[in-house]
């Protein structure tokens, strides 16, 4: 994390390696009714689109990571959620417990952005020590370095597949990887700015990147080709960006305080999401269909928002943390949502909305 | 899901060789996805290359002869290696490792010449001897067996008299369907066959043709496309075939070809030949000895001569077109599998944002209000109104749904051939992967 390495290292406050089951901290779960921030979306809510709030209870409290958490990402099945912080360290919990269950040790720098492969037993890390490791569950560790990037790696994904890898960094590169040998097939000079976010749509046909000069970029990942370009008319610098779940749309957070929602055949931005605080960090912004349909994404008032897809209101706030949210994962089949922060906190929470579990 | 993005007007049959893969093959097959490509070699190995890596990902050592055909699954977790050595084995690529599982053996008497599965179960499999002899092998538990498919003699009116002797079967495939099987014989005739109850349903003579080398289906299943050794490639428009009844009747037709395709100039043979996936062009590798040749024909306009693709000079020995795209895997002597594309031109305009290209000049007019200045306020509350709309982020069109299968099932087609197939269904289900194994890498660590 370029703007972490930059800060003195945090001071680690109580040494609390295990998790610690949250006594249900009454003040730390925000009432339903928890007054929105000051923002513009005041329309009509949409009476259909969403027949119930969400609402999102802490349930866990995870600490071990030294210094400031920039990932987390629950494993495909959902049992497991790993973190990755400056601190170098890769750490695996069990999502359902909260017990931690593996740290990986290798990165020689701080931890930007972590991935796991689709089938669960791999998981790739990027690293400001320049490059990509590829860890084995089975192994318990490394099995791939992937070297190439000439600078800070900063964001990874998977294809579907799981026999790509996508890269991008602050060589201002987007890096195609064949695992099964770990080489680079292919280096896209991207961007013209530190590549913040790249990642593959559902078929794996697709790739999108974005980075600090405010563009989003789709390419084609079979031929490498630039596709199609989309760009906001204020040009704010990107921090985020994914396919939505039918790859029709990619969902990008900027710097401006903003997620926007693009329909990228018709280059037009179809949502805007805003209420909450993003002008320095990459905020990565995540659907979530486990309950309604809601748009998710950390902030640096130290709060979680939840936005309705369609109508653009926030609909839940989760406040506990205690720094800059910077990491949110939401979880693939339950109704949960885990979140970490920055140094002054350095906890991953687990938030739950198990009314809206049950009623599934 | 990249097609909408890519250009709509490319032209639909590959143009340029994409890359070239070392494999040693003496034939290559895409799978139904079109992400790998199974290479049979002449020492009796197979490997499955991914081409999204352009590696070999899977290495299936079975055979201690050339493999003679290789057929994938319609999900392509099955692979099927016939060989030379006398066995059929069929290859499970689900398997945590590599080497891959055999999930089955099958031995014969001969050397094999060709196999293939059925296409709605890998446990049905078709197998040509090299004797000139076609058996249906069952693998199902309830149906096991093993049947020779036999041709129908005319009765003779002597008595006594021997019948003539029998006709070698020299190519054997199922149609799209796996309804039927259509085999072709030394003497140049087309013998169709009932799946499930073995039995003859059709036979059509094709005059001058000679012997039948290969046969190629356009993936509706209405018209065939045959090789013989007169240098010819023909394609015929098929007849609908009666049900098999108690009384063994068939239909005997002599069948008139659409279309003839041949090289005029060099009169070449032809090594194999290829529809496109929506059956409007036909792919004929050239066995010119010098030069590796691809002719493309398009059906579409009256099968006229469309290009003719030269591949350089290692010369040609197998052809095979991809299942939904406009590229071709073809073999060379020399055991390098060329993967042709159809390259799409960089669009510059696209690197930059609200870019559109033109192919020439245009006045632009600009709108009534373009540039007017409009209040903010009121701007933003357009914005705000069109942003209600709702998005769907969930649903996909799923084209490999409707693309696979049941578009066959029209044509007035029984039930009863489907539900034969469909019993004790394989495990190739929908949507498994291919676990990637990581190659050691010594020096690491």
């Amino acid at each position: 994390m370029q703007d972490l390495q930059l800060s003195a290292p945090a001071p680690v406050s109580e040494d609390a390696p295990d998790a610690v089951r949250a006594t249900h901290p009454s003040g730390s779960s925000p009432a339903p009714s928890a007054p929105l921030p000051p923002g513009p979306p005041p329309q009509p809510a949409n009476p259909t689109s969403n027949d119930h709030r969400p609402n999102y209870q802490l349930e866990y409290i995870l600490s071990g990571h030294a210094m400031s958490i920039s990932s987390l990402k629950f494993s495909p099945n959902g049992s497991m959620l790993a973190s990755a912080a400056a601190d170098k360290l890769v750490k695996i919990w069990d999502a359902s417990t909260g017990d931690i269950m593996r740290t990986f040790e290798g990165h020689t720098e701080g931890v930007s952005d972590i991935a796991w492969s689709s089938d669960g037993d791999c998981l790739a890390s990027a690293s400001d020590d320049k490059t990509v490791r590829i860890w084995s569950l089975d192994a318990g560790g490394t099995v791939r370095v992937l070297k190439g990037h000439t600078n800070f790696v900063f964001c990874v994904n998977y294809n579907p597949r799981g026999n790509l890898l996508v890269s991008g960094g602050f060589d201002e590169t987007v890096r195609v990887w064949d695992v099964a040998r770990g080489k680079a097939l292919k280096v896209l000079p991207a961007h013209s700015d530190p590549v913040t976010a790249v990642s593959f749509n559902h078929d794996g046909t697709l790739i999108v990147s974005c980075a600090m000069d405010g563009l989003i970029r789709i390419w084609d990942a079979d031929s490498g080709q630039c596709l199609k370009t989309l760009v906001d008319d204020d040009n704010p610098m990107c921090s985020s960006v994914i396919f939505s779940p039918n790859s029709k749309f990619v969902l990008c957070s900027t710097q401006d305080s903003t997620i926007r929602l693009w329909n990228y055949q018709t280059s037009r931005c179809v949502k805007t999401y805003t209420g909450h605080t993003n002008r320095t960090y990459c905020l990565p912004a995540s659907f979530s269909k486990t309950g309604g349909q809601y748009v998710v994404s950390g902030s640096e008032d130290a709060k979680v928002y939840i936005w309705d897809l369609q109508s653009r209101q926030v609909l839940q706030v989760l406040e506990g943390h205690r720094d800059v949210v910077m990491a949110v994962a939401i979880h693939p089949t339950r109704n949960c949502i885990a979140s970490a922060s920055m140094e002054k906190d350095l906890t991953i929470r687990i938030w739950c909305d198990e009314a809206a579990d049950a009623s599934r | 899901m990249n097609a909408s993005l890519l250009n709509p007007f490319n032209i639909t049959y590959p143009t340029a060789v994409q890359t070239s893969l070392p494999s040693q093959a003496s034939l290559a097959r895409f799978d139904p996805s079109g992400r790998f490509v199974a290479a049979g070699r002449s020492d009796g190995s197979a490997a499955i290359w991914d081409l999204e890596t352009h590696a070999a990902v899977r290495w299936l050592e079975g055979h201690v002869k050339g493999i003679t055909s290789v057929d994938w699954s319609q999900n392509s977790r099955f692979v099927l290696t016939s060989s030379k050595d006398w066995n059929v084995i069929v290859w499970d690529l689900a398997a945590d490792f590599d080497p891959p599982q055999r999930s089955s053996t099958i031995r014969f008497d001969a050397p094999v010449s060709s196999a293939s599965f059925h296409p709605r179960n890998s446990q049905i499999i078709l197998v040509l001897l090299s004797t000139g002899d076609a058996y249906l092998v069952d693998l199902r538990k309830h149906h096991r067996g093993r049947v020779e498919l036999e041709e129908v003699q005319e009765e003779s009116d002597e008595e006594g008299q021997m019948a003539s002797p029998r006709s070698a079967m020299t190519t054997a495939r199922f149609d799209p369907t796996g309804k039927h099987i259509f085999v072709g014989t030394s003497v140049g005739s087309i013998l169709v066959f009932n799946t499930r109850t073995k039995t003859m349903v059709g036979r059509h003579k094709v005059s001058g043709a000679g012997l039948m080398k290969g046969f190629d289906f356009a993936k509706s299943g209405r018209r065939l496309v045959t090789n013989s050794s007169d240098r010819v490639l023909r394609q015929f428009n098929l007849p609908t075939y009666p049900p098999p009844n108690a009384d063994r009747e068939y239909i005997e037709l002599e069948l008139e070809p659409t279309h003839r395709f041949s090289d005029p100039i060099n009169r070449n043979a032809w090594h194999a030949m290829s529809f496109s996936p929506d059956g409007e062009w036909l792919a004929g590798g050239a066995a010119d000895p010098a030069t590796h040749k691809i002719y493309i024909w398009d059906i579409s306009n009256d099968g006229q001569f469309a290009s003719a693709l030269d591949g350089g000079r290692e010369p040609l020995i197998h052809v095979h077109w991809h299942p939904r795209k406009p590229a071709i895997a073809s073999t060379t002597n020399q055991g390098n599998i060329l993967i042709w594309h159809c390259p799409a031109p960089e669009r510059w305009g696209a690197f930059a944002g609200g870019f559109e290209e033109v192919d020439e000049n245009v006045e632009y007019e600009e709108r009534e209000d373009e540039f007017d200045i409009e209040d903010e306020s009121e701007l933003a509350i357009r914005k705000m109104k069109q942003e209600e709309e709702e998005v769907d982020i969930d649903t996909t069109e799923d084209l490999d749904a409707s693309a696979l299968g049941d578009h066959l099932r029209v044509n007035g087609d029984n039930e009863e051939d489907y539900a034969w197939a469909d019993e004790e269904p394989d495990d190739d289900i929908r949507g498994w992967k291919m676990k990637t194994v990581m190659e050691d890498e010594p020096d690491m660590l």
